[in-house]
């Protein structure tokens, strides 16, 4: 019997253990924004999809996505966990018209939303989301999200990259909570959220170098949902 | 031969002279799942184009071992089907995987026999589910894939990518790995969605021959792709024209002199 | 007919020749030997009726419970087998708050109607892993009434697990008499205080014995409030004077 030939280049003791991980995650940057009125809201996105560094994928693409026509989920983040969420919101919504003869209301899809980022809390949808829409009383309302499902109904918000910019923005421009003079109305008329959203939307795009290429304006009315493109730095 | 009682030698590995060892403890990570979470041999860039007509596709044919330069003709593209052609980089044996998984799946599609086929957006958005969902296993398939394709009967032409994370989107013009940092820049500035096939040829043959000047892992021998209207084309490996190295030659001739 | 029904009765999951499923027959004949249940859907809500057979003077009538909640907004009336109606029951409550606990929101009435209806076939061997094991179809017919956004409606489900939505319908013994009642004295400009008092007279109708407060159950969900009300003692007593 031939005798085993023993390998040597690598010891037995010395041989790594070494464990490499796969990080499972990438933030594809992006920022979203969202501002409520008493009969509408208007939601602005940027289209630039990063690689996670300094490289841009992609210019074009969308990360407003619309649910029913009431309501869009605005997504920051990752985009292939987006993409996931996004197809199991849909088939939700479908299932939900069959079952219920009738199309799930934008409350109902905030809540059932955050139970779905709930039940992935721990290995959770890398995703910031804003649901935005009206309601069954046509006022304007947005959701915002953690990525576990943390929510709250809010008149403004922002996720993702420019968060940290845009939301002073719209605390000064919008809410005013805390302010000792406030000038002008709390609630802005639709065309001056739409002009806010861009102004923000540009802001960001300045400083945040995830941020910009283009921007979806949406607005969501009596009326229906309404899409329109706007420029960004295309840097 | 080979069982676990013998080995073919390798040079360098074995140690003939030293001392039997019954216990030998090599480590064997028998228990243990494999996956990749570095990938072996890889291939370095593709990039691809939509031009005027169609969808043209390049990326070299070399996949390395770490640095060294392994294998040399290894046809880095690959059709599915009538009208989809998929290009890779990243871990080879990975795509080979892929690519029974996509032929499975034109197959099984071909044998319904409904006169439908996958298109090439399906083969696509389908590439992007099993990979999303691999990465969700933290057990990725450790590529980025090019997906591309035509269709004659609406005339419209497919460009697409996938990552390892499943991330998934189209664009007229896609470069993966090296040729993210050093093809992309050079696509945005020469792109116009309205060129010819010829034009397209040689923005494809340029960037993969800047790629060749700078990225250390790819070779000059190259193929290109093509999907339009005259259906779809994976041309021979050809032999970039290049730079010549004799003047490197003068070079060091003189410097000897100094 | 001579021999079919005794060849295949037997078998919940077999037709007879003629195309009937008479497991299901027979227990839809169970429904007929159970107390009247009657009820009514008018612009203002709907009402709930059910006779309670006191068979002992020394039975404690509010053991009989004959009209149970499976939501604030959703109510329901048996007849037949009531035993039977826990299971369907527990099952309602179940969707009803899931519903809440994923939407945020009341189910609406006929999701939960069209949910007990996907219960009540699940008889047989042919059952997936993990269920619960029902030999024999439900021997209990159901009244459900509830409030959503489309207004205040009733539905009747029976052991088929078919359900219809009515304007008034009455199940049990009684049911044959109390529906052609019901047809004739419907109308749909009813007030919630005539469509009780309706309920209650037709019940008093098919019923042996009198009406007194502890041998009827009286329960009504109004579309202004969307909650329901099982009447106590006191309010049976008010609609029984107005009589």
């Amino acid at each position: 019997m031939m005798e085993p030939l023993r390998l040597t280049a690598l010891p037995a003791k010395e041989v790594p253990m070494r464990q490499a991980r796969f990080e499972p995650y990438v933030d594809n940057g992006g920022t979203v924004l969202a501002i409520a009125g008493s009969d509408y809201c208007v939601i602005a996105g940027d289209t630039r999809m990063s690689d996670g560094g300094y490289g841009i994928q992609t210019r074009q693409y969308t990360k407003i996505f619309q649910l029913t026509n009431k309501c869009v989920i605005a997504t920051s983040g990752m985009q292939a966990d987006t993409l996931a969420l996004r197809k199991r919101l849909e088939t939700v919504l479908s299932r939900y018209q069959k079952e219920h003869g009738k199309p799930m209301s934008t409350p109902a899809i905030s809540q059932y939303l955050s139970n779905t980022l709930y039940q992935k809390r721990f290995f959770p949808y890398y995703t910031f989301n804003l649901v935005c829409g009206v309601d069954e009383d046509g006022v304007g309302c947005i959701w915002t999200y953690d990525a576990v499902g943390s929510h709250e109904r809010v008149k403004m918000s922002s996720q993702g990259s420019g968060n940290q910019l845009v939301q002073p923005l719209l605390d000064n421009q919008v809410g005013k909570f805390n302010q000792r003079i406030v000038d002008g109305p709390r609630e802005l008329s639709s065309e001056q959220a739409v002009s806010l959203a861009k102004d923000a939307i540009t802001s960001a795009g300045e400083r945040d170098i995830y941020t910009g290429d283009f921007a979806d304006i949406v607005v969501i009315n009596s009326t229906g949902v309404h899409w329109e493109k706007f420029n960004l730095k295309l840097d | 031969m080979s069982s676990k009682h013998f080995r073919f030698p390798v040079f360098g590995q074995v140690d003939y002279f030293g001392q039997p060892q019954h216990s030998a403890a090599s480590y064997t990570p028998s228990e243990e799942k494999q996956r990749t979470t570095d990938p072996i041999v890889t291939g370095s860039s593709v990039i691809a184009i939509k031009y005027n007509g169609g969808v043209v596709m390049g990326c070299d044919t070399l996949c390395s071992y770490g640095s060294l330069a392994r294998f040399n003709n290894i046809q880095r593209v690959k059709q599915f089907g009538p009208k989809t052609i998929v290009g890779y980089s990243g871990e080879h044996s990975d795509f080979q995987s892929i690519t029974q998984l996509l032929d499975d799946l034109v197959i099984d599609d071909q044998c319904i026999d409904d006169k439908s086929q996958l298109s090439t957006e399906e083969i696509w958005n389908y590439l992007a589910r099993v990979l999303y969902n691999r990465r969700n296993k933290v057990d990725p398939l450790w590529n980025n894939l090019v997906v591309m394709g035509f269709d004659k009967k609406t005339d419209k032409s497919f460009l697409g990518k996938v990552d390892l994370y499943g991330t998934c989107f189209k664009d007229d013009y896609i470069a993966t790995g090296y040729g993210q940092h050093i093809a992309l820049p050079l696509l945005r500035k020469a792109y116009s969605p309205d060129m010819t096939l010829e034009q397209a040829q040689k923005l494809i043959t340029d960037c993969l021959r800047v790629l060749f000047y700078r990225d250390a892992r790819s070779s000059k021998r190259v193929q290109l792709s093509y999907a339009n209207a005259n259906g779809m084309e994976i041309s021979a490996p050809i032999e970039l024209e290049t730079y010549n190295w004799d003047i490197g030659e003068a070079a060091v001739k003189s410097f000897d002199q100094v | 007919m001579f021999l079919t029904r005794s060849e295949y009765d037997r078998d919940v999951n077999t037709f007879s020749s003629e195309g009937r499923l008479f497991q299901v027959e027979y227990a839809l004949e169970a429904i007929k030997l159970g107390s009247t249940a009657i009820g009514i859907q008018c612009e203002e809500g709907v009402v709930l009726a059910v006779e309670k057979r006191l068979t002992s003077t020394l039975l404690e009538p509010s053991s009989i419970q004959k009209v149970v909640e499976i939501d604030y907004h959703l109510i329901c009336a048996m007849s037949g087998l009531t035993a039977d109606s826990r299971t369907i029951i527990d099952h309602a409550r179940i969707e009803t708050q899931n519903h809440r606990f994923n939407f945020d929101e009341p189910m609406g009435v006929e999701s939960c109607v069209q949910s007990i209806c996907d219960l009540a076939l699940r008889f047989g061997e042919n059952r997936k892993e993990g269920e619960e094991k029902m030999s024999r179809p439900f021997g209990v017919a159901l009244l459900i009434a509830g409030v959503d956004e489309r207004g205040p409606s009733l539905y009747h489900s029976d052991p088929s697990g078919t359900f219809t939505q009515y304007n008034a319908k009455a199940i049990g013994a009684g049911s044959e008499g109390a529906q052609i009642t019901l047809q004739e004295k419907y109308s749909k400009t009813l007030t919630l205080i005539e469509a009780q008092q309706l309920a209650l007279t037709t019940l008093k109708q098919v019923m042996e014995e009198a009406i007194t407060t502890t041998n009827v159950e009286v329960a009504v969900i109004t579309k202004k409030d969307k909650k329901f009300k099982i009447y106590n003692k006191e309010d049976l007593e008010g609609l029984i004077a107005t009589l």
